[in-house]
């Protein structure tokens, strides 16, 4: 324990973020293009900050960076129809507005999924699932994916520094680099599969298949504003949804 | 006292082999409440396939073939209905700590709460549980503590206490001292001692002849997946037999075999070997 006071996102019932970020990925792709992705990613920058997950929105702009960058070359710099001048740059007008679009989706979509991620808290769930009486094997499943990356990344952590200990160098050329990535990759594929094996045995002994409903062990409390936010969440989709569908139809 | 675990002409093969030597070949015997039963043999002799069989885990999850019979708490542990009703009954824990972890829990108590609250058991009965089973096991201060956190010590003890709060009538255990600091050694020593005297059921495979002689009511060695020997554990680790045919003993028998072995033959170093310090003290002075 941190000792810390949570921050709104992990105060929040567990099925909250799920929903808001559920609702996020749907109105990146329904909201019209360029303006409605864009404004929304600044809404999520927005909410994340708001929520004490500043941090997500940080990674996630860092994993979208390259992507970003090449969305611009290849709708902007190298895309048809009419031209406008950047600086020193000519881009075409059409293809800006199509990589401002996907650019804002990729960043409205994983900020809101690393945040949900960060402020995960894979037993609060678990409890929100049996208060529910919803089954547990499932439930776990999705917990276990998502606690996959962060587990995945501690183990590629422990696999680097024994390597290192055995004399593997894994810094300097690309040749180096290449050279390295067997004996990092197979420890790791391999010791994932065994892990596997290992753990469905201890979660069989610890009664995961019992067939009786699990007890929650503490309650998630869900707050009228847990509920207003799913509801609005839910009614938005349901609202661009329905507005798109109008406009196609028109 | 009442047979727990029986098992009979067991045997059981990895893979499809039918060829290759079976991990496990035709073997037989009966595990009674009450008591502590250890389980001995050099690498590869079965041990561990044996502790996965009677738990019902092998070949479920590891594959092979198994024939001959397993009955655990007059329940057949392969079978559906079986498993259902030995649910929480058994306390299976391996040596390697971090791979018996729930992967969910935030907390050691909720960690060590994950099997009861599977079972669907009232909150004030698992907070019961597991609170006095981490204070048994020396951990209570950890309570809140994240599991991820914790040394391998540490961690072996919340995944001992996790099982002991399940009260288990059958204890199947793979060499679960090893990742233990002295303390903890003590600790488990008394928590065997006390689960058998509850009337709980123990078989624990260990190589550690100098705790387990201090434990174990009886000895089941295995040799190349059969049944070598089967008796006092006193009786078995004081000869060379077990030299022979099981990985050794304890540590001061180690030492008089070696003097043994240097010199003409001597009556004070002669079979059986002293197996305690107070044993040499006294065969030696």
């Amino acid at each position: 324990m941190t000792g810390r006071a949570p921050t709104l996102a992990e105060a929040a019932h567990p099925f909250t973020g799920f929903a808001v970020t559920l609702a996020i990925t749907l109105l990146a792709f329904l909201l019209p293009a360029p303006w409605g992705p864009t404004l929304l990613y600044a809404i999520v920058l927005l909410l994340v900050m708001a929520a004490g997950v500043g941090r997500a929105a940080r990674a996630a702009a860092l994993i979208c960076l390259p992507l970003w960058g090449f969305l611009f070359l290849l709708h902007a710099v190298l895309g048809g129809g009419a031209h406008l001048s950047i600086g020193p740059i000519a881009v075409s007008r059409h293809g800006l507005e199509l990589a401002l679009a996907q650019a804002a989706r990729l960043g409205a979509v994983i900020t809101a999924t690393l945040a949900l991620v960060r402020s995960f808290n894979p037993s609060r769930f678990l409890d929100a699932v049996g208060v529910r009486g919803w089954p547990f094997a499932p439930a776990y499943l999705l917990v276990a994916t998502l606690q996959a990356a962060p587990r995945l990344r501690e183990r590629v952590g422990r696999i680097l520094e024994a390597q290192r200990t055995r004399g593997l160098n894994y810094h300097g050329s690309i040749l180096v680099r290449i050279r390295a990535v067997l004996p990092l990759a197979l420890p790791l594929i391999l010791g994932a599969l065994t892990e596997v094996d290992d753990r469905a045995m201890a979660l069989d002994i610890r009664a995961v298949n019992s067939g009786r409903q699990r007890t929650p062990l503490s309650i998630p409390v869900d707050h009228p504003a847990d509920r207003i936010v799913r509801w609005s969440s839910l009614l938005l989709v349901v609202a661009a949804a329905a507005w798109r569908l109008a406009g196609s139809m028109r | 006292m009442t047979s727990a675990i029986e098992v009979s002409e067991l045997t059981f093969r990895y893979g499809g082999d039918s060829a290759s030597r079976p991990a496990l070949d035709r073997v037989s015997f009966e595990c009674h409440s009450g008591a502590v039963h250890w389980l001995l043999g050099k690498l590869g002799a079965g041990c561990s396939t044996l502790l996965l069989a009677v738990a019902g885990l092998a070949p479920r999850h590891t594959g092979g073939e198994l024939t001959g019979s397993v009955r655990v708490l007059e329940r057949d542990p392969r079978q559906d209905a079986g498993r259902q009703a030995l649910a929480g009954r058994i306390g299976y824990v391996t040596a390697a700590p971090s791979l018996q972890l729930s992967g969910i829990a935030a907390t050691v108590w909720e960690e060590a709460a994950f099997a009861p609250a599977n079972l669907g058991w009232p909150i004030e009965r698992i907070d019961a549980a597991v609170t006095g089973a981490l204070e048994r096991l020396g951990v209570a201060h950890l309570r809140d503590r994240d599991p991820a956190t914790l040394s391998g010590g540490e961690l072996q003890r919340v995944v001992l206490a996790g099982m002991l709060a399940l009260s288990p009538d059958v204890w199947l255990l793979d060499d679960p001292a090893t990742a233990l600091d002295a303390a903890g050694r003590q600790i488990f020593a008394d928590l065997l001692r006390g689960e058998a005297a509850r009337g709980a059921t123990v078989l624990v495979a260990s190589e550690d002849a100098d705790q387990m002689l201090e434990i174990a009511d009886r000895l089941i060695v295995l040799e190349n997946g059969q049944l070598a020997a089967d008796g006092s554990p006193r009786e078995l680790v004081g000869g060379e037999w077990i030299w022979q045919h099981g990985p050794g003993s304890t540590a001061v028998a180690a030492l008089a075999r070696a003097a043994a072995a240097l010199g003409p033959p001597v009556a004070s170093l002669a079979e059986p070997y002293p197996l305690t310090i107070r044993e040499a003290e006294a065969r030696w002075s």
